[in-house]
């Protein structure tokens, strides 16, 4: 049992296990130079001055320099949308605390930043926009020039509200906060470029999701044609959102090596990314509830405003995040009437990535916590307002009230069996009795759905310069009778080197270790927009499905040749050609084609033992996979500690290819969604100086700090997808922070305190608690 | 250059590189052991985990030169040894890694976990394994495989003995008693007389933003309750002079005396409202040497001044701004009562930590030891008041290394 | 991330490793696990560093009878494993300071030198009422750790002074003792930490309170209270703390006294 389905250990793990992984600074070409920046130590200001030292004029760079690079511009079809420049080194002002001024270049890395610390720089200091709220006055600076205001976009969009909220007896008001947060991937940014005369190449090792996109990016940048570049993402150490986009550094090292002519590298290290990479999450959520009294939302009433930092991304745009949040705002809840205006707001913080959930932890985290307040205005359990609010299986396939279109699955019975899990009665049994150590005792829930695999009707609606078409996988038959398999995304750490093998062993038969998958390397694999949005088993797989399927009749027309049998009586069966007589190995097949061709049959498909695949799911409005996650939690009311004492997913991703590695995916997710809600924050000063610049500052979770999470599974199969797969990267992360607050309030609501902005750290809650003391 | 050896994986190497190279550098970059990796090189995330003389021991933050004589064990070299196959084959089975970046430095650590283990104990283990972050698996499948190697090795008699219980983390009361009287102590006051308080910020700080942070409002992080919402934290203070206040604004206006009774100044220029020089800070082994200029407001009739002063620290790019306002009083017959409303700002690297409460704490250090310093040069003078200097205010455009912030 | 450039110096001996640090910019390196992440930062630039774990008189642990002498360059991993009889407080916040691979390399010398106001053995030596011993040009000189530490990453240690060991007095067979901590995770430094020793047939009752701006503060009401078998109630902790230490913030003040009445409850004693 390898095939789809199967738990099977992954291929990747051997050379991982032995440290025998090849990171981008774990390959070392010679004579390469190390790079380092020089940041801009004030979150907004004009460069007065910028002088290399006179002994090091070759070595130092600045914009000025730069001949022949284009600013980073990510230009997108929604309506109203504003563009920003975004120079690979700032040319004059400068918009953020760590955006890069100025790069050196010496043998070691050290040796470049005391390089850099020889640079000299003056900095008109200017007011800096540090909120939303700040940059949203009449009166503030524009950031960018010709901005009438400082408002990268906004959208609006209204359906049925008015005569709902008419009719709603209930109004609920409920307002929440998540605070700016970095990504993390343990590796963080990595290039090393260099340039091959041979090929007349510029080839970039990159950390990226998305290397045919990243090609895409240096080559209108740098003014070259696609085929003079390669981009090779060898292992990835997480990516997360991160590795989606094309950064300036990535365009600065690309510079050098293409006109240096060679090896330069330049990795990011943990205060840089902390600081220049403080860059997601930040989403502030007004929202309004009009209910009946059974707590029932008819009506949603939203205001979004998003922190979008100081440059939009290329190419996900700072359009991403408040389209995701107007279209995933009423969740999975047969909400009537809605209306919603999102803003995405430009400030002098680095510019906003799409980190796993992408808006949707945020939506998540403001429409569950408006569920409970909405429970506990009409005095009912939040647990049966959810449920009483969520779309029925009976009602499926549904439409909900921002056009997506739910393709199946019960979502009200991945409550109940949440709620069975972590044994509510008894919970609310021993909140009744209360804890012999002064503690509180909540529980809460969340309940999501994802809209995953999502194609070019859903992405070019957030307006994006590229948008995913259809996806491609090419098959190649060895001449020994093995596979090659090459996909144009990236696989770091979702285990595609082994699940994409198991889609070929269940169209093909071969045995998993006579099949390689060929990925991250333009120079290598047909395109493909990359990594991200929980697409890659929906999309690669399909592709790769499709590409073994094209093989099948080539195989069998040869080996029935071979065999002296009707085509029509021979099969593939289990990696073999079977006639009625006789059976054929794929490699005799293969020997036959590639070194024998005389023993080919006369009206042999010249195409031979290679194909491409080509897939789009039957909808590319997405296939939504959906979860509730359930919080047991004990709250310390005089430290203002929260222990998690058990923490259940229910989660629905349709079929599982490797249920193995969607365990993994869902358990990664959720810790990362637990970082959120308890422990990361890039805190900034009121000058816009980053306060997190070290791991002593921002507080990822450890092993300690998290539970044991169980995970229980429905499946619903996708009608949309091959084998009915839904996608399943990132769901993890976006119920988390929206479960535990929902049960931290449901441990302090009784003190007549609430929480509601992340992450919750003992002086949020030991300041909700004292706000409630007060008020009494 | 060291010439110090060390043993790495069986091999006698030479630590030639520079002094400030660290192991992880040392061992990736130099030995082309690129299985260790770099994810904070400030100790925390555990990725670059190696042995060092048998014990699980950050790359990132030791230094060959000072490991002479030491003995490293990189993953590379793990490949004879039987626990390390049980982990590695567990690792697989669990699930306990996706991406593979902090997989080496996990195995190290988890090695070192099972060999001292009690028992297969997951609070233990999680405990135990709390210092390698891993971004990607929620730590699940690491812990079951760790669980599994503890549980195998017991099975199979691998294992040491269980250990004795984990040291007692407290011992109970038995019986009372009266303890040795110990003086009550009064509330701190620190040396010099100097009381400094903390204070909500005053107007003079620059107002350009007028609105307060929405995201922000009940944040409250650590020790930014001083903080105001243009980035100046401020701290009051107060000392007494031995001296009348005539001869203390004399004093004040002394500009070679203030820097030699502030901390670590050194003059480098004077006017009669401007001066240049640097000022040498440190916290611990920070050291930061801020060049810069200041100027002086004086009132005479009113006994008041104010001195603005900015700099930047060279090598770090970070820099400072503060104003120092004061106002003299008499203090009995003969003394002076100074107060001293101390605002200040710091960017760049030296500010970009979340423990501002240390640096308020440093400011009010600084102000207690120039009073003290103060009151001594004072005292030291045979009585004669210092030679006075024009004292009408003044008020006259300066020159700084770092512009002046624009006011809008 | 790279540290600026520095010289390292191996002192055969003291006398050497003393007059090393007299020198412009020296500075003492013990375990490192402090300095060097500030050394990556830049934000420490000795222009040399001095090794001292080597030296043989800092490295070892011996037993005086009525107290341990504990070398300077003994690792917290060697306090959490040799549990010394009489300084049981020693092995248990030894095994709760930051990580393993830490613990291994770290030392209980730097750790004081260092003087982090959320360290942990800034606060466990103060209320263990130990002594640190310094070697100096002058000699050597012996200092209460209550008072060594003066403000945060301020010691009473001159440029070329070495602690050389602190001196422990071992507890009686009566005595009683907590340490806590909160830590927003494992491993972090601490938000508030108090530990507490009670100890009858010496009449020592020690109160201290740490993780603050400065150095641990002493709670002697509070140490008197516990002693004496009386009631701690929650709002005479704040309000002692309160008047001690008047610089907490309302929040800090309730975070502080939580952890004092848990060091407090861990001994059988509170309200």
């Amino acid at each position: 049992m390898s095939g789809v389905g199967a738990r099977v250990l992954r291929r990747e793990d051997d050379r991982h296990l032995r440290g025998r992984g090849q990171f981008v600074a774990d390959l070392h070409l010679p004579g390469q130079q190390e790079v380092a920046f020089l940041r801009s130590p004030v979150a907004h200001g004009l460069i007065r001055h910028l002088a290399a030292p006179d002994d090091a004029r070759d070595r130092v760079f600045a914009q000025a320099d730069l001949g022949g690079l284009k600013p980073i511009v990510a230009r997108s079809t929604l309506p109203g949308y504003r563009d920003s420049e975004w120079h690979a080194l700032a040319p004059g002002r400068v918009r953020f605390v760590g955006e890069p001024v100025a790069m050196a270049v010496a043998p070691d890395r050290a040796e470049a930043e005391d390089l850099v610390e020889r640079i000299a720089l003056e900095i008109e200091e200017w007011p800096a926009l540090v909120t939303a709220a700040q940059a949203l006055a009449a009166d503030a600076p524009r950031l960018h020039d010709g901005w009438p205001d400082n408002r990268f976009v906004s959208l609006r969009y209204e359906k049925d509200f008015e005569r709902h909220a008419a009719a709603a007896p209930v109004v609920v008001r409920r307002q929440v906060r998540l605070s700016r947060q970095a990504i993390v991937p343990l590796e963080g940014k990595a290039v090393l470029a260099t340039w091959d005369e041979r090929a007349g190449q510029l080839v970039v090792h990159t950390a990226t999701q998305v290397p045919h996109m990243i090609r895409s990016g240096l080559a209108e940048t740098l003014g070259l044609d696609e085929h003079a570049i390669r981009v090779i993402a060898p292992d990835v150490g997480g990516g997360f959102g991160y590795k989606l986009i094309l950064q300036p550094e990535e365009l600065c090292v690309a510079w050098l090596a293409l006109t240096r002519r060679r090896p330069f590298r330049y990795v990011e290290d943990r205060r840089e990314h902390l600081t220049a990479g403080a860059n997601t999450r930040q989403h502030a959520y007004d929202l309004t509830a009009h209910a009946d009294e059974e707590g029932r939302i008819l009506a949603l009433d939203a205001h979004v405003t998003v922190d979008g930092g100081a440059y939009s991304n290329w190419p996900f745009t700072a359009g991403i995040e408040p389209g995701q949040a107007t279209g995933n705002l009423p969740g999975p809840y047969a909400i009537r009437g809605y209306r919603c205006r999102t803003e995405c707001v430009a400030t002098n913080k680095p510019a906003f990535l799409p980190y796993r959930g992408v808006a949707r932890t945020g939506v998540c985290f403001a429409i569950e916590l408006l569920v409970d307040a909405v429970a506990r205005a009409v005095g009912r359990d939040p647990v049966d307002v959810r449920r009483d609010n969520l779309v029925p299986p009976a009602a499926m396939p549904f439409e909900n009230v921002a056009g997506k279109r739910y393709d199946g699955g019960d979502y009200p019975g991945s409550l109940e069996r949440a709620r069975e899990a972590v044994g509510f009665d008894a919970i609310r049994a021993r909140q009744a009795a209360g804890e012999a150590d002064g503690r509180r005792i909540g529980v809460g829930f969340a309940t999501y759905t994802e809209q995953t695999a999502h194609g070019a009707k859903v992405f070019g609606a957030w307006g994006l310069p590229i948008v995913p078409g259809y996806e491609q996988a090419v098959a190649r038959i060895t001449p020994d009778g093995a596979l090659e398999l090459r996909v144009g995304l990236q696989s770091h750490g979702q285990g595609l080197e082994t699940t994409l093998a198991q889609i070929a062993h269940e169209e093909l038969g071969l045995p998993l270790e006579r099949i390689r998958v060929i990925h991250g390397d333009t120079g290598e694999t047909p395109f493909s927009t990359g990594t991200y949005a929980s697409r890659a088993i929906v999309w690669a797989g399909g592709a790769v499905a499709e590409a073994c399927r094209a093989l099948k009749p080539r195989l069998v027309a040869i080996g029935a040749h071979l065999m002296q049998a009707a085509v029509a009586e021979t099969r593939l069966d289990r990696g073999r050609i079977v006639a009625p007589l006789a059976e054929a190995s794929i490699r005799e097949v293969a020997f036959a084609w590639y070194r024998d061709p005389t023993r080919l049959p006369p009206d042999v498909d010249p195409r031979g033992l290679e194909a491409v695949g080509g897939y789009r799911p039957a909808t590319d409005t997405g296939t939504f996979s959906y979860a509730t996650h359930a919080a047991v939690v004990a709250v310390d009311p005089d430290l203002g500690a929260v222990e998690i004492l058990d923490y259940v997913v229910v989660e629905d991703c349709g079929r599982r290819i490797n249920p193995m590695v969607v365990d993994g995916q869902t358990y990664g997710g959720t810790v990362q969604g637990l970082g959120s809600a308890l422990f990361e924050e890039s805190a900034y000063s009121a000058d816009g100086q980053p306060l997190a610049s070290t791991f002593a500052d921002y507080l990822l979770p450890g092993a300690a700090d998290v539970p044991a999470i169980r995970i229980l599974h429905m499946e619903t199969p996708s009608p949309h997808t091959t084998y009915g797969a839904r996608g399943v990267g990132e769901g993890g992360a976006i119920a988390p922070p929206a479960a535990i607050f929902n049960a931290v309030n449901d441990a302090i609501h009784p003190l007549g305190a609430v929480v509601g902005e992340t992450p919750l750290t003992p002086r949020r809650l030991l300041a909700a608690l004292a706000e409630a003391r007060l008020d009494r | 250059m060291s010439d110090a050896a060390l043993d790495v994986n069986g091999r006698t190497v030479a630590a030639d590189a520079p002094p400030r190279r660290h192991l992880g550098d040392w061992l990736r970059e130099d030995l082309r052991l690129t299985g260790l990796h770099l994810g904070c090189e400030h100790g925390v995330c555990g990725a670059c985990t190696v042995e060092i003389d048998g014990a699980p021991a950050r790359a990132c933050i030791a230094f060959p030169a000072a490991l002479a004589g030491a003995r490293i064990r990189t993953i590379e070299a793990f490949d004879d040894d039987a626990v390390m196959a049980s982990l590695r084959r567990a690792f697989s089975e669990e699930h306990a890694l996706q991406c593979g970046f902090c997989t080496p430095g996990m195995l190290i650590a988890a090695r070192d976990a099972v060999l001292r283990a009690p028992g297969p104990d997951e609070a233990w283990i999680r405990r135990e394994m709390a210092g390698n972050l891993c971004r990607c698996t929620g730590y699940v499948g690491i812990v079951r495989a760790i669980v599994r190697v503890v549980t195998e090795r017991q099975e199979t008699g691998l294992a040491l003995p269980p250990s004795p219980p984990t040291a007692p983390a407290t011992i109970r009361v038995r019986r009372s008693f009266v303890p040795r009287e110990a003086a009550d102590p009064a509330p701190p006051a620190p040396a010099g007389g100097a009381v400094p308080r903390d204070m909500a910020p005053r107007d003079m700080a620059p107002r350009d933003m007028a609105t307060r942070d929405m995201a922000t409002r009940d944040m409250a992080p650590r020790d930014m309750a001083t903080s105001d919402a243009t980035g100046w934290s401020r701290v009051e203070a107060h000392f007494i002079v031995a001296r009348q206040p005539d001869a203390t604004w004399a004093a004040l206006a002394d500009f070679p005396l203030l820097a030699r009774c502030f901390p670590g100044a050194t003059l480098t220029g004077h006017g009669a409202d401007r001066v240049t020089g640097e000022v040498e800070v440190g916290l611990g082994p920070i050291r930061a040497t801020f060049r810069g200029a200041a100027t002086v407001e004086r009132d005479e009739g009113l006994r008041t001044g104010v001195v603005s002063g900015a700099g930047q620290d060279g090598r770090s790019a970070s820099r400072t701004r503060a104003e120092i306002a004061y106002r003299l009083t008499p203090d009995g017959p003969d003394g002076t009562r100074v107060d001293l409303d101390v605002a200040y700002r710091l960017t760049g690297p030296l500010a970009q930590f979340s423990r501002a409460g240390i640096v308020r704490s440093l400011a009010r250090a600084l102000v207690a030891d120039f009073a003290r310093r103060l009151n001594a040069e004072l005292a030291g003078r045979d009585g004669t008041a210092p030679p006075s200097r024009p004292a009408s205010a003044i008020r006259r455009a300066l020159a700084r290394l770092v512009p002046r912030r624009r006011r809008r | 991330m790279k540290a600026a450039a520095f010289q390292y110096e191996r002192p055969g001996d003291l006398p050497q490793a003393i007059a090393l640090l007299a020198r412009e910019g020296a500075k003492a390196l013990g375990g490192g696990q402090s300095l060097g992440p500030m050394l990556n930062l830049r934000l420490a630039r000795p222009a040399l560093l001095v090794g001292l774990t080597h030296l043989d008189p800092l490295r070892s642990i011996a037993d005086l009878g009525h107290a341990w002498r504990i070398g300077a360059a003994v690792t917290h991993a060697r306090l959490e494993d040799e549990r010394l009889a009489g300084a049981e407080m020693l092995a248990a916040v030894a095994s709760d300071i930051a990580y393993r691979s830490i613990r291994t390399r770290g030392t209980i010398g730097g750790s004081l030198v260092h003087a982090d106001p959320a360290a942990d053995w800034p606060l466990a030596l103060a209320t263990l009422d130990a002594v640190v011993e310094i070697e100096g040009p002058s000699g050597r000189r012996r200092c209460p750790a209550e008072t060594f530490m003066q403000a945060a990453f301020t010691v009473d240690l001159a440029a070329d002074e070495i602690v050389t060991a602190v001196e422990v007095p071992k507890t009686t067979p009566d005595a009683a003792w907590s340490a806590f901590k909160f830590c927003r995770k494992q491993g972090d430094f601490a938000q508030a930490s108090a530990a507490i020793l009670l100890d009858p047939d010496r009449r020592a009752a020690r109160v201290f309170c740490g993780a603050l701006d400065g150095p641990p503060r002493p709670l002697p009401g509070i140490a008197r209270r516990l002693a004496e078998g009386l009631a701690l109630p929650g709002d005479t902790v704040e309000r002692e703390l309160g008047r001690l230490v008047p610089d907490l913030d309302p929040i800090a003040l309730r975070m502080h006294a939580a952890a004092i009445r848990r060091a407090a409850d861990r001994l059988g004693r509170s309200a």
